[in-house]
């Protein structure tokens, strides 16, 4: 079913499914061995040591998914720095993954910094390194998600309270939004500068690690890369739910709104490549990636995965088929997620003896916080008008004025 | 009303232009200062791979001056035998052999003390940092534990307690908790028999390194002391006859990693400029947009016959 998506909806249905239950459970599985990561020490969940210290928890869990959570960042810029406003429908999804990215990528973190009751001291400026990339990422991510995201994520909420029988209540749903309505464009251009200054940094975290990370990902202009494939891997995410949504629960097909997001994330991903290759070029590592060894494998896989679905994907055929478009969209966001988590693990390498692969445990405990953030999700869009829909019969469930504005 | 985005983007690059000729004008003062010149009284180790005897005394030394469990790993239990620095041992001796057995030399392994170190660069909470004579401390109450100074020590030196639920940073902080108190030296230095690893600022050190690779041209692998240049410098020095590289030293350049991290830094902050600069122009355009999409959606109709939206004006009475 072809529709145009111009409004968001309340899914009517029931909350406790098979797959709830699945995606609750791994949640659930990982907050307990949180608990016992807890009592007893890193060492005895993950498979972590001197030599690599960083695994999962913050290659993937932080590094490579807030870069998938970087959706309603990018969506964002199309909707008001590139005054489209066509995409005002899906925005709330967008905004809605952004949040369950980066708030399940700092619970992770939470688990996996040893003395976290020292982020006590965190609350004073006086204690922070100005010189440190890791500070900075740590001050723009906490406060991306107090001040841009929980204010952006507000309306479908504050709509609920407004709906409730009690006039108080409702009365304090209008006067919220009518704070927020007058200071919106200030928490949104911050929605803009933070996530630049920490999608970038994550990248330019690594500088610091030097000649440990190999040439092939080692560069000055790591931050500029990490900070593309943000937007790239923030639009891929958003695509790859609004396509897994229309499946699921018929929402209809707005090939238009899909069709510009692929075409623009196709564009850039072609754009991201030309320059690590120039960059590798200009650097004189280029022939490091035709060693065909360890290190040049990945790295063509990487460029494999992220060139032949953006190229695919510049052919009309193949990305107006919901289908297909999913499938090359996967592929695209796979290879976009091996360059994020590379640079920690794969492509770098200690002095000594060490090897790094995750636990079992650790393994679970990174599955279940993703489970936790699908739990989240399922149960926002039934409770919810967040996802987008075409416009039809009215239905209780949708978006109401003036809480739809935002 | 819609689209002046051309004169927008206009804008954008009128004003990054702008943002960028001011930041070109600040002086190029920034990348001078990159470099970290040790301070004076800079205090650092000398280990002489040719003097050293491989007797180990230094490694129980180190182990009851810090109070460390000494790690037996290596000897089935029996006595201490590590084979690597870990979080039960911040100084360890190892013997390099090549593949034919000719070339033999000992090894002293301990934190290099950097003059500009990548652990203190990258420590967020400033936790891992410099003492007044250049000795790199921890401070267990600033730690969060987030192990980047194990992702940046060029050395691999830190090591993390990765069995406790109190989890610290374990390395060598020169033992200045008791010298210049109690002893006059760290106890590696102290207990060393033939004097191959000694203590002292870091000038007379560099000084002594130099007077020995003079009075004997070619002793030492191709006249240099290693920590000289090595990224940044560092204030722990070593000589030896075998290549440094093979003795788990790294090859690293004469700047620091964390001089590049500043020019990296400083060639997109700008000192913090370009985050405001930035902010004030999006905030100027979201201001703008926001104004025309409010006239938009508030004055479009189609939202009329929402039976769930209750009257404004009845709610808010």
């Amino acid at each position: 079913m072809i529709g145009k998506w111009q409004r968001c909806v309340r899914l009517d249905q029931p909350l406790f499914t098979k797959p709830f239950y699945l995606f609750a459970s791994l949640a659930a599985l990982a907050f307990l061995l949180g608990l016992f990561r807890e009592l007893t020490g890193l060492g005895y969940v993950t498979g972590l040591n001197d030599g690599y210290s960083w695994g999962l928890f913050k290659n993937w869990n932080v590094t490579a998914l807030t870069a998938m959570g970087s959706g309603g960042y990018a969506i964002a810029i199309l909707t008001w720095l590139f005054n489209q406003r066509k995409f005002h429908p899906i925005m709330r999804t967008a905004l809605l993954t952004s949040f369950l990215g980066y708030g399940t990528g700092m619970i992770a973190l939470g688990f996996d910094v040893g003395r976290p009751w020292n982020f006590l001291h965190f609350n004073n400026p006086h204690n922070w390194n100005p010189h440190s990339v890791l500070m900075e990422v740590a001050v723009c991510m906490t406060a991306y998600v107090i001040f841009a995201l929980d204010v952006e994520n507000m309306p479908p909420f504050l709509e609920r309270l407004y709906m409730s029988p009690d006039p108080k209540k409702s009365a304090w749903a209008m006067r919220i939004f009518y704070a927020i309505r007058a200071s919106f464009p200030f928490f949104v251009a911050l929605a803009f500068l933070l996530p630049s200054m920490h999608q970038s940094s994550l990248g330019g975290l690594m500088y610091l690690a030097g000649p440990r990370v190999y040439p092939l990902w080692q560069t000055p202009r790591i931050p500029l890369l990490y900070l593309l494939m943000a937007y790239i891997l923030g639009l891929a995410c958003v695509l790859l739910v609004l396509l897994l949504s229309s499946m699921v629960w018929d929402l209809g097909w707005d090939m238009d709104i899909l069709e510009q997001l692929t075409k623009l994330m196709g564009r850039i991903t072609v754009a991201w490549l030309a320059i690590q290759y120039i960059d590798l070029a200009y650097r004189g590592v280029l022939h490091l990636a035709f060693n065909f060894d360890y290190y040049s494998v990945w790295f063509l896989l990487q460029t494999f995965m992220l060139l032949v679905p953006a190229l695919l994907l510049w052919f009309k055929p193949l990305r107006s088929q919901p289908g297909t478009l999913f499938l090359l969209t996967f592929i695209l966001t796979m290879g976009g997620l091996i360059y994020r988590f590379t640079p920690t693990t794969i492509a770098f390498s200690p002095l000594g003896n060490y090897r790094y692969f995750p636990s079992i445990a650790e393994i679970l405990m990174s599955i279940g916080f993703t489970s936790f953030a699908v739990t989240l999700f399922l149960i926002a869009v039934k409770r919810f008008a967040i996802l987008p829909a075409p416009a039809g019969e009215v239905t209780a469930g949708a978006a109401v004025q003036p809480f739809d504005t935002l | 009303m819609d689209v002046n985005r051309r004169d927008i983007l206009k804008g954008l690059l009128g004003g990054s232009a702008i943002a960028g000729v001011v930041a070109t004008a600040i002086p190029a003062a920034g990348r001078d200062s990159d470099a970290i010149e040790p301070v004076p009284d800079a205090v650092g180790l000398l280990y002489d791979a040719t003097k050293c005897i491989g007797c180990r005394a230094c490694m129980p030394a180190c182990q009851n001056a810090n109070g460390l469990t000494p790690d037996r790993g290596g000897s089935g239990g029996l006595y201490m035998q590590p084979d690597t620095l870990n979080a039960h041992t911040k100084n360890i001796i190892k013997l390099y052999t090549s593949a034919d057995g000719h070339e033999k030399s000992f090894m002293k392994q301990q934190c290099m003390h950097c003059v500009d170190p990548a652990c203190v660069s990258g420590c967020p909470m400033n936790a891992l940092h410099k003492e007044p004579e250049g000795v790199v401390g921890w401070n267990p109450s600033l730690c969060i534990g987030c192990r980047y100074c194990q992702i940046a020590c060029p050395f691999n030196i830190p090591k993390f307690e990765w069995d406790k639920v109190n989890p610290k940073i374990v390395k060598c902080e020169l033992c200045r908790h008791i010298v210049g108190t109690t002893v006059s030296q760290p106890a590696c230095t102290k207990v060393c028999p033939t004097h191959a690893v000694v203590y002292g600022k870091r000038t007379d050190l560099l000084a002594e390194a130099h007077r020995r690779i003079q009075a004997d041209p070619g002793k030492y692998f191709e006249d240099r002391v290693y920590g000289e240049f090595e990224a940044g410098g560092t204030q722990c020095l070593v000589l030896s006859h075998v290549d440094y590289a093979k003795l788990g030293l790294p090859t690293l350049g004469k700047q620091s990693a964390p001089a590049q991290v500043r020019q990296m830094s400083e060639f997109i902050y700008r000192g913090f400029l370009t985050p405001i600069v930035l902010y004030g122009g999006l905030a100027g355009i979201m201001h703008y947009r926001w104004k025309h999409h409010l006239i938009h959606t508030e004055t479009s109709q189609h939202h009329e016959g929402d039976p769930a939206a209750k009257p404004e004006q009845e709610k808010n009475a």
